[in-house]
């Protein structure tokens, strides 16, 4: 293993990596351009076959670009922001990103590249990292790292960061780590969030949290109906579904459909069958959880014993299941690529019925204005995310409403003294 | 009675362990067949569940393409029956813990009756059919007439048909904690020390309750002739990291037998009838009435010899609840196909542990709904 990524067994440990990242950050500062340099370099370095197959690789080198990475930090730091220049604001005042010092990340255990994604928001900034890697993406992000290493020779980027692994209940580590750092980005779950939010942070810490949240797709009757459009759309239901196994807060868990007369929605679940039935032949599960076997089993025997109007569509393996039914209330969810499918008079219903923790809408509307009102309505209800259907997982800021990278830097304003 | 129930004891009637897995499975799939068929016929969400099963049941070409349910959906209240609750004669509920929903099962007389005939016939196999005193290690309320009965009731009373005489050696103290009576087991012990006794406990109570106070004393029943039976979950002694072997020889320490006369067996009350006692050579076997299918996680698949998965139970015996085909939350190892040494025909299997509690996992996890800002 390489120094940067550490087993850690002791606060002791936790303290002496946050000590060597203080002082980095204390003595060097990195521009975005620069950082965003080495990130380019880095991308580029995770095409061969050694990280090909880890979970979201591809989406990672496309996060890593220059392209990608270079507006963000322009909408959200200003113009100026790439080389550190101050940003003109009003009159005799202007305004410049300093980073919060050591920002503590907190992966989802779900998500293989969370523990980069979530580090390069830190870096960007012009922060230092210590990231907590869950012990089960300790490998995937071991092979990862190792291409930074290569792409980094001047160590700009790898002198500030340190990745901790430790189990998830050692309270003592998770501790340490929060008296350690300035800023806290956190995703995960209900459980874990909430553990994390409590620990000791020093009173100045930034927080950023991420999670838990579902998320759901929406057609209107003509999306759905239009059958040269079908194909292609279910295909996108199913790319949202399979990625990261239906685990991440911006999978769908339920689709609702806007019932239309003469057109049944059995006809498009069939069309949605051959989309998930394809996408499985390309990106077949490699293990399970008996854990997650049983809950699809469950979820499937249940809804077709509750009501006998209720439909599914499933294979003899737990690769994939489409339940079919009506109502507008969200059902618990299941994950594993299970996907309820409700029909519903009109979607105000189901949107009026949001309560928070739902984080992206998925949409397939034909009518731009009908869109528009949705959306404001989503948003109201507390979505944070409304995008077309097949880009649900792409990442991207705000997410979850909450700026990246402006979320981990202090914006500082100078209003000139000479009048 | 009906022709199907007819067939049903025409299976039961046969030696538990004698047919082939070939033989076996003639029998038995065409009898499930039948009814699954009588179930859809009895409730209409089982029948749609069949309804949507990926392979049509009657062109089903061996047991394990035959739609199975989890366990878990018997957890309802009221229980999961084909049968009018007036026919309902008994309730067996799982054991659980505090906040945990046990499953129901809902026993009309037919079925009621072909439970106990099954297990007695599986008891038969391996302590033969001779009547002997029956020591319980249990409180008698364990067993109260009443409409509902726990799995340490079922359990003590599907050994009933063994005993000459019953003595139950616990009582409840005044905390409602289990009490050991010392003087009655004395007595007990005394009295039947030289003939051929049976025992039965819940695992870990008979460890908690008989055997860890009696090792520590040092006290030996002297009972050589005695069969022990137990069945319940090895989780609280493997808090305690009493392992399989230790526990034997403790029991057998205590009651002054060899450690092959303690029996463990593996059973739940959802697979009413079927009960899986150790062999000889430490395998567990399936009776004709029942079969065990282990299958793949990933894959839901049957696995081979050798191989670990998901436990599903068969039984032809419940004609009151849809118990016929059931995924377990149990993980277990195929041992061998048919083969075994003990002589016992059909597969051999060994039971490895619990799934891990089904949980949603990581940022998608979202178990409660938000209550709205006061």
């Amino acid at each position: 293993m390489n120094d940067l990524i550490r087993n850690i067994d002791s606060p002791e440990e936790v303290s002496t990596a946050a000590a060597e990242l203080r002082q980095v950050v204390d003595a060097s500062k990195i521009t975005p351009n620069a950082c965003l340099e080495v990130l380019e370099a880095w991308g580029n370095a995770l095409g061969g076959p050694e990280t090909a197959a880890i979970p979201g690789i591809a989406f990672l080198r496309l996060w890593l670009r220059r392209n990608t990475l270079e507006p963000i930090i322009t909408r959200e730091l200003g113009q100026g922001a790439l080389y550190g220049k101050w940003m003109e604001d009003s009159g005799r005042s202007h305004l410049k990103a300093y980073p919060v010092g050591i920002v503590g990340h907190w992966p989802a255990g779900n998500i293989e590249i969370q523990p980069i994604l979530s580090m390069t928001c830190g870096l960007l900034g012009g922060n230092a990292c210590l990231v907590r890697v869950p012990r089960g993406l300790r490998d995937q992000t071991y092979q990862l790292i190792g291409k930074l290493i290569e792409s980094d020779s001047d160590g700009l980027l790898t002198t500030r960061i340190r990745l901790l692994v430790f189990d998830h209940e050692r309270l003592d580590l998770h501790r340490a780590m929060a008296r350690s750092v300035d800023g806290a980005m956190i995703w995960g779950g209900e459980e874990a969030v909430s553990e994390i939010r409590s620990l000791p942070f020093a009173h100045w810490a930034r927080m950023a949290v991420f999670g838990p949240r579902i998320s759901v797709a929406a057609m209107d009757a003509a999306s759905w109906c239009n059958l040269s459009a079908r194909e292609a759309l279910c295909r996108r239901i199913a790319r949202d579904v399979w990625q990261f196994d239906q685990q991440a807060c911006s999978s769908p868990q339920v689709l609702f459909l806007e019932r239309e007369k003469g057109h049944s929605a059995d006809d498009f679940v069939q069309a949605l069958r051959a989309a998930f039935e394809a996408e499985n032949r390309i990106h077949p599960r490699q293990t399970m959880d008996a854990a997650l076997t049983t809950a699809i089993c469950q979820a499937r025997a249940s809804w077709l014993l509750e009501d006998v109007a209720n439909s599914a569509l499933f294979p003899a393996g737990p690769d994939w299941t489409i339940l079919l039914g009506q109502g507008s209330d969200i059902p618990p969810p299941t994950q594993g690529k299970t996907l309820t499918v409700l029909e519903v008079s009109d979607l105000q219903e189901p949107l009026a019925k949001l309560d928070g923790n739902v984080q992206t809408l998925g949409l397939a509307i034909a009518d731009p204005e009908r869109e528009e009102t949705l959306a404001s309505m989503a948003a109201s209800r507390g979505v944070d995310r409304i995008v077309q259907l097949g880009r649900m997982h792409v990442f991207g800021p705000p997410w979850d409403g909450i700026d990246l990278i402006r979320s981990m830097v202090r914006m500082v304003r100078h209003v000139r003294s000479l009048d | 009675m009906s022709a199907l129930e007819a067939r049903i004891d025409e299976l039961l009637a046969i030696p538990p362990y004698a047919l082939s897995p070939q033989d076996r499975e003639l029998a038995f799939l065409a009898l499930l067949k039948d009814e699954l068929e009588y179930a859809c016929s009895r409730n209409a969400g089982y029948r749609n569940y069949v309804r949507h099963w990926p392979v049509e049941p009657r062109a089903a070409p061996k047991v394990a393409d035959l739609p199975y349910l989890p366990v878990s959906l018997l957890k309802a209240d009221p229980p999961f029956a084909l049968v009018e609750p007036h026919e309902i004669k008994k309730t067996l509920t799982s054991s659980f813990t505090t906040g945990q929903t046990p499953s129901r099962i809902a026993l009309d007389s037919p079925t009621a009756r072909r439970m106990s005939k099954a297990v007695a016939a599986i008891v038969q196999d391996f302590l033969g059919a001779q009547r002997r005193p029956y020591l319980v290690v249990d409180v008698p309320g364990s067993v109260a007439q009443g409409p509902e009965m726990g799995a340490r009731g079922a359990a003590i009373r599907g050994l009933m048909p063994f005993a000459t005489e019953v003595t139950y050696c616990l009582r409840p103290d005044s905390t409602g904690d289990l009490v050991l009576e010392r003087d009655k087991l004395l007595g007990f012990a005394k009295t039947h020390r030289d003939s051929a006794v049976l025992v039965y406990g819940f695992t870990y109570i008979l460890w908690q309750y008989l055997v860890r106070p009696l090792l520590a004393e040092s006290v030996s029943l002297e009972m050589p002739n005695v069969h022990i039976l137990h069945s319940g979950g090895w989780k609280r002694l493997q808090d305690e990291a009493v392992d399989k072997k230790s526990f034997n020889h403790g029991l057998a320490q205590v009651f002054g037998c060899s450690a092959d006369r303690v029996i463990d067996f593996y059973g739940m009350v959802e697979n009413v009838g079927v009960i899986y006692p150790d062999c000889a050579e430490g395998n567990k076997h399936v009776p004709v009435f029942g079969e065990v299918i282990v299958r793949d996680p990933l894959t839901l698949e049957p696995v081979g010899e050798g191989e670990q998965g998901m436990v599903q139970v068969c039984s032809v015996l419940p004609t009151s609840f849809p118990g016929h085909l059931l995924l377990t939350e149990d993980v277990a190892e195929i041992v061998c196909r048919d083969g075994c040494r003990c002589g016992r025909r059909g597969i051999g299997f060994r039971f490895v542990g619990r799934v891990p509690k089904s949980e949603l996992r990581g940022c998608g996890n979202i178990r409660r709904t938000r209550e709205p800002a006061q």
